[in-house]
Formats: C-alpha cells, structure tokens, sequence
C-alpha cells in the first residue's frame, strides 16, 4: 500500500510544492527588487514600527553580537508568548461558537492586509521601478482587488483557482512584511515559532491540537486560512468539492496593542470563520478518483480527518498578536493536500531573508524546504493525523543557510572566480 | 515484453497477422501507463539528486574551509583540491546508485502491482537522466548562477587570466559543458553499473577529472583559450559516447523484443 501512496502522492505534492514555490519566488523578487533601493526607509521603517516581534528589544546594527543574540530570544520569546495567548483566545472564541463574529472578524481583516499592507508594497513596487501609474487608478485597484479578495477567501462559489491566487497573494503580503524585520530577530523567530509549532500540535494540551480535538468532536471544518490542492484531473470532486471547501480563516483575535507605532496600521487578526458543509460527507466518500484499493484505505480516514484541519494562519501585520500558525496538513486523496497558510509565510519568510544575502543561499533554502515539505508529507500519510509542517523544513532551511553562508560559499566562489571547476 | 502487455489488456486484443502494428500500438498504450509513475519519480529523481549533490558540495567545502582561501598564485594547491573534489563525487555517485537500486525494488513492486510489468529499461534510463541532470544543475547554480548578481548592471566583468570574454561568459560557457559531461556520465555510470561493465563504470571518473583538469588550464594567463574549447571536446565526447551506448542498448532491446514476439507466435 506504500507505493500506492507514494504515487498519489507524487501528483499532490506536486499541487503543494507548485504554490509554495510561486510564493518563494514573489517573496524572492519583492525582497531583491525592494530592498537596495529602498533600505533607507526600510531601516527607518523597522526602526520606528514598534512591532510585536520588537516588542523587547529593537535591534540596530551597531551593538555586539551577545547583546543582539539575547535581544533576539527575548524578542522570539515575546513573539511566541502573544502568539500562544492569541491562539487560546481564539480556541476560547470557537469553543463558545463566537463564528458570526469571527466571520465578520475575518472578512474584515482579509480586505484590510491586502488593502493596507499590500497598497503599502504596490507604493514602495512602484517607487522602485518607477511605474507609471496615477494614484486614482492605483487606488480603485487596489480596493476592487481587496474587495474580491474578500470573497475569493471566504466562500466556496469562487473559482478555486482565484481562491488559490488570492492565499498566495496574502501569504505574499505577509512574508514580505515579516522579512522586514532586522536579522538576527528573524533567525530567531522562525527557530521559536518552528518549536512552538512542533509544541502546539503535538503535546497533548497544546491550543491547537485542543482546536483540532473541539473541532473533529463537533465535525465541522477547522478555522483557518488554508490552502487546498485540487488532485488533477477529479472534475466530480471538483463539482462536489465546491460545496466542500474548505473555508479556514486565520483568526487572529486583534488585541489592541497599546504600543502600536502609527505607521504600521494593523490590519487586524483575521477572523477564523467555520464552514460546516454536511453535503461533504457522502460526495467524499463516494467520490475516490483514484482506484479503489486507496479509496478503501482512505475512506475511514477521511471522515475522521475532515475535522482535524488545523490551520491558524498568523496575522503578520507588524504591529497586532497573530495567531500562531500551526501547519497540519491533512491528507485526502479526493480534496488534495491541505496547506496552512503559516507555512508559506514562514518558509517564504526564511527563503526572503536567505534572499537578503546571495542567490547561492536562496537556492540552498528552497531545496531545504522543498525537501522538508516532502519529508513532511510522507510523513503525513504514514501517520494520518494532523502534523505540524514548520519544524522540519524550517531545521533544514536554517541550517542550509548557515552552512552555505559559512562553508560553501568561500570554498565555491574562491574556485570559480578563477575559473576552476569541477 | 509481448505476453505481459497483452495479458494487460486482455484477450480481447487478439493478435492480428499485423503483428508488428498491434505491438507497436499495444505497447504505446501500455508506456503511456506506466509514464504516468514514472514522471513523478523522476522530477523527485530530479529534486533528490539536486539535494544530494548540494550536501556533498557542503560536506566538502566544510572539509576544506580551514585552508580557504586560498592563493589564487600557486596552483598546487587547485590540484589537490580538485582530486579530493572529484574523488568524493564520484564516491557520492556511487552512493547515489545504491539508492537508487532500492527505490528501484520498490518501483518494480508497485509497477507490478499496478501494471503487471516491471519498469522498463527506457524508464530506468529516464530515471539516470534525472538523476544527472540534477547534478548537472546542482553544478550550474552553484558555480554559475549564484555569481550572476553583479551582472544585472550596466557594465561587466573580466578575470585578468582571461581578459578576452567577459567572466559571465565563459563561466556559462563551462558550466553548460558541465552539465551535459555530468547529465551523461550518470546515464553511463548507472548502465554501467546495472550491466556490470567495468568500462563504462571506468569511463565516468576519467572523464570528471579530465574535465575538472582543463579547468586548471584557466589558471594560466591566456589559458582559457586552450582550455575551454578542449572542455567542449571533451563534453562532446561524453555525449558521443553515451549515444553509441544507448543506441548499443536499443539495438540489442529490440532485436530480444522481435525474438519473444516470433516464440510467442510460434
């Protein structure tokens, strides 16, 4: 049965990996086309925006190292200690079913990060590559896109391909914003949030694996922003799965932040919204494209499972708590693999800042996390219960990072500017 | 090859005294099938060989940290670097096909499962083929790409021992030979290993550090003008003589192939 696995596998991860890479990729070329030109009012920036992540301590480039180390843990541990109290009120909220708030909640701060934080990027794009354009039109484009994108994440009559375009854009607009923060505190962060997350789904009391738990006991869909990956080539699952989407939205509690610099408007926590679609069960259970041995194996599963979608994505504007993100993916041969929205923040986070210092490390972190994310998912499926995405490919990411910024580089580029090679 | 496609698709398909038109067709369905593991297996054949070359590039380059950098005068110490280099790549090669015989065995239970057939020796040459176009593009990004930054404004570069093409240029130029002597050599080094032909498995080391040799000649002044045409020769020899091998390999196929289909008629 493995390698029935590993071939239905093959074709997801494919439909995971494509994403993730796009994301990667903007986040790369934002990252590379906006900070040389900008790094002024992007110190300036940083170094005014009193976000959550620099809540303790504001990093500058003059101090010494032992002092930027600790600031950054104090820094990573603030972070990680909001992110924990938000994901528990957020578990309060969907356990005393608040879901018309959190609805209008989400809905509300969908338009504001794309809105505010995405107009913030197009203004700094168009600075940078001196685009024509006016600011009347700049704006009715920028709030028609919001406004679809509103929708476009939220119910299920949207095409899935916009659904999709819309989460990588969000995921965009994040990790953009979280490259922003200074070094050393970045490192740090994605290391403490990869270990929370690893806490979060796994320990037994940890909030998001109590969401997942409250969530399955009641059968309804998680709340969370969360990518889903049609399998090709299903177009009944496609019709069925129109009543089934998967509407997660990130709720992110906004818990006014008294210290909230005025530059960073925070866009607010999105709002985790619950869809419960009882028209799911039976198409999905009737529905199996694949042939019937995975279908036998994957029936069960699939009505377990459809509750335990946990997906918090986290609110990265700078300045609000954000929900941590935990990243468990669910396995599903007839609604394809199921992608936290986190996730992609983070590991395009990691590959941005891999971004800030040479290509040869960018590549060496996409493969690390494309490696990670593979990794992950075969563990998915040998498991069956829903995992964190973060760790894995987050420990590879990093550590590529450093060893090819410490060893390969000079050992590879003494060579081949002389034309040595091998 | 003849009786498990058809016991695939059944007794409907009778064999017709158009025998060789019904095999043809039969055996075009029965690839397309079996293409369908394959692709994905082989852009994850692509992306593993990719991660596997990157690690042994770092185990490497941490092995020799301690002596970077070095002194781009003398160039002794080039020499060791480049054995020692070429050494464990083909160390890793061959730690790379051990791999891949036991993701073959899988491959061969699952296609039986499914298929009824085993895979097929153009899928395993498919799967070489990534296998070294991963390494191949392993090389290109990281001794090419990565130095492209500096290019995108609007002057270039020149190294001082080859002042004649820009630096940008003939390091492209390299690395495409590059990657076609490494994209074949794993294609001759995996049959070489799967047949057990002490040549082929011979061949693929020589021609490295050949390769790797020529790119000494660039330390020279003026030597990249000698140098990188022979590198050219020597990719094209790799190429000509992964060909004769392939077309050895298909001859032979074919020939087995039209003697199961007469015993099978007969």
């Amino acid at each position: 049965m493995e390698q029935s696995i590993l071939d239905s596998l093959g074709v997801e991860i494919i439909g995971v990996m494509s994403p993730v890479s796009i994301c990667m990729l903007l986040v790369v070329l934002l990252v590379s086309t906006l900070s040389p030109s900008s790094i002024s009012s992007f110190e300036s920036s940083a170094a005014s925006a009193t976000t959550a992540a620099t809540l303790v301590y504001a990093e500058s480039p003059s101090d010494p190292p032992a002092r930027r180390f600790v600031g950054a843990l104090l820094n990573a541990a603030a972070f990680v200690a909001l992110v924990a109290v938000v994901t528990t009120l957020l578990v309060v909220l969907y356990y005393y079913r608040f879901t018309g708030f959190l609805r209008n909640y989400v809905r509300f701060s969908a338009f504001f990060v794309i809105a505010s934080m995405g107009g913030s990027i197009l203004l700094t794009v168009l600075r940078a590559l001196s685009l024509p354009l006016d600011a009347v039109t700049a704006m009715i484009l920028l709030l028609n896109l919001s406004a679809i994108g509103v929708p476009a994440v939220l119910s299920a009559a949207v095409p899935i391909l916009l659904r999709q375009a819309y989460l990588v854009a969000l995921a965009v607009i994040v990790a953009a914003w979280f490259s922003r923060l200074p070094e050393w505190t970045t490192w740090t962060l994605l290391v403490a949030l990869a270990l929370y997350d690893l806490a979060a789904v796994l320990c037994p009391r940890g909030p998001l694996r109590v969401l997942v738990e409250l969530a399955s006991s009641r059968e309804e869909e998680l709340p969370a922003l969360v990518y889903e990956s049609r399998p090709a080539g299903s177009s009944v699952s496609h019709a069925m799965a129109a009543f089934g989407s998967v509407e997660l939205q990130p709720v992110e509690t906004t818990t006014p932040n008294p210290t909230i610099s005025t530059q960073n408007p925070d866009p607010g926590p999105r709002i985790i919204e619950v869809h419960r679609n009882e028209e799911e069960t039976s198409p999905l259970m009737s529905n199996e494209p694949n042939n019937s041995d995975t279908g036998n194996v994957h029936q069960p599963y699939i009505a377990t499972m459809r509750g335990r979608d946990v997906e918090s994505n986290q609110d990265p504007s700078s300045s609000s708590s954000l929900m941590p993100t935990s990243e468990s993916e669910e396995f599903d041969t007839s609604r394809g693999i199921r992608l936290g929205l986190g996730d992609f923040v983070f590991y395009s986070v990691l590959v941005g800042r891999a971004a800030m210092y040479d290509l040869m490390t960018v590549y060496a972190c996409y493969l690390a996390i494309i490696a990670g994310l593979a990794c992950t998912l075969i563990l998915l499926s040998i498991c069956r219960h829903a995992l964190p995405a973060l760790p894995i490919s987050i420990a590879l990411g990093v550590g590529f990072y450093f060893l090819t910024r410490l060893l390969l580089e000079p050992f590879v580029v003494g060579a081949s500017t002389n034309l040595v090679m091998f | 090859m003849g009786d498990a496609v058809f016991s695939v698709f059944g007794s409907s398909h009778v064999l017709p005294n158009k025998k060789s038109l019904c095999n043809t067709v039969l055996w075009g369905r029965f690839t397309r099938q079996l293409n369908k593991i394959v692709p994905t297996h082989r852009m994850e054949g692509r992306r593993d060989g990719l991660l596997f070359w990157l690690i042994s590039l770092i185990v490497l380059s941490g092995a020799w940290r301690v002596v970077l950098p070095l002194n781009s005068a003398a160039w002794w110490p080039y020499v060791i670097l480049i054995f020692t280099s070429v050494g464990f790549q083909e160390a890793t090669r061959l730690m790379f096909w051990k791999l891949y015989k036991r993701l073959e065995v899988i491959l061969d239970a699952f296609a039986e499962e499914k298929f009824r057939s085993r895979l097929s020796w153009t899928d395993k040459m498919q799967i070489a083929l990534a296998g070294g176009l991963g390494h191949g593009v392993a090389h290109a990004v990281f001794f090419c790409v990565s130095l492209l930054t500096p290019s995108f404004g609007p002057a270039t570069y020149f190294v001082d021992r080859c002042s004649r093409i820009p630096f940008f240029l003939v390091s492209a130029i390299i690395s495409l030979v590059f990657v076609i002597i490494h994209t074949f050599s794993m294609i001759i080094a995996f049959n070489g290993y799967a047949d057990g032909r002490k040549v082929d498995q011979v061949v693929v080391p020589v021609v490295h550090i050949l390769a790797a040799v020529m790119t000494l000649m660039n330390l020279a002044p003026g030597g990249c003008s000698i140098g990188v045409p022979l590198l050219c020769c020597v990719g094209a020899i790799t190429m000509y003589y992964c060909w004769q091998m392939v077309w050895r390999k298909l001859t032979e196929h074919g020939r087995r192939q039209r003697n199961a289909s007469e015993i099978h008629i007969s």
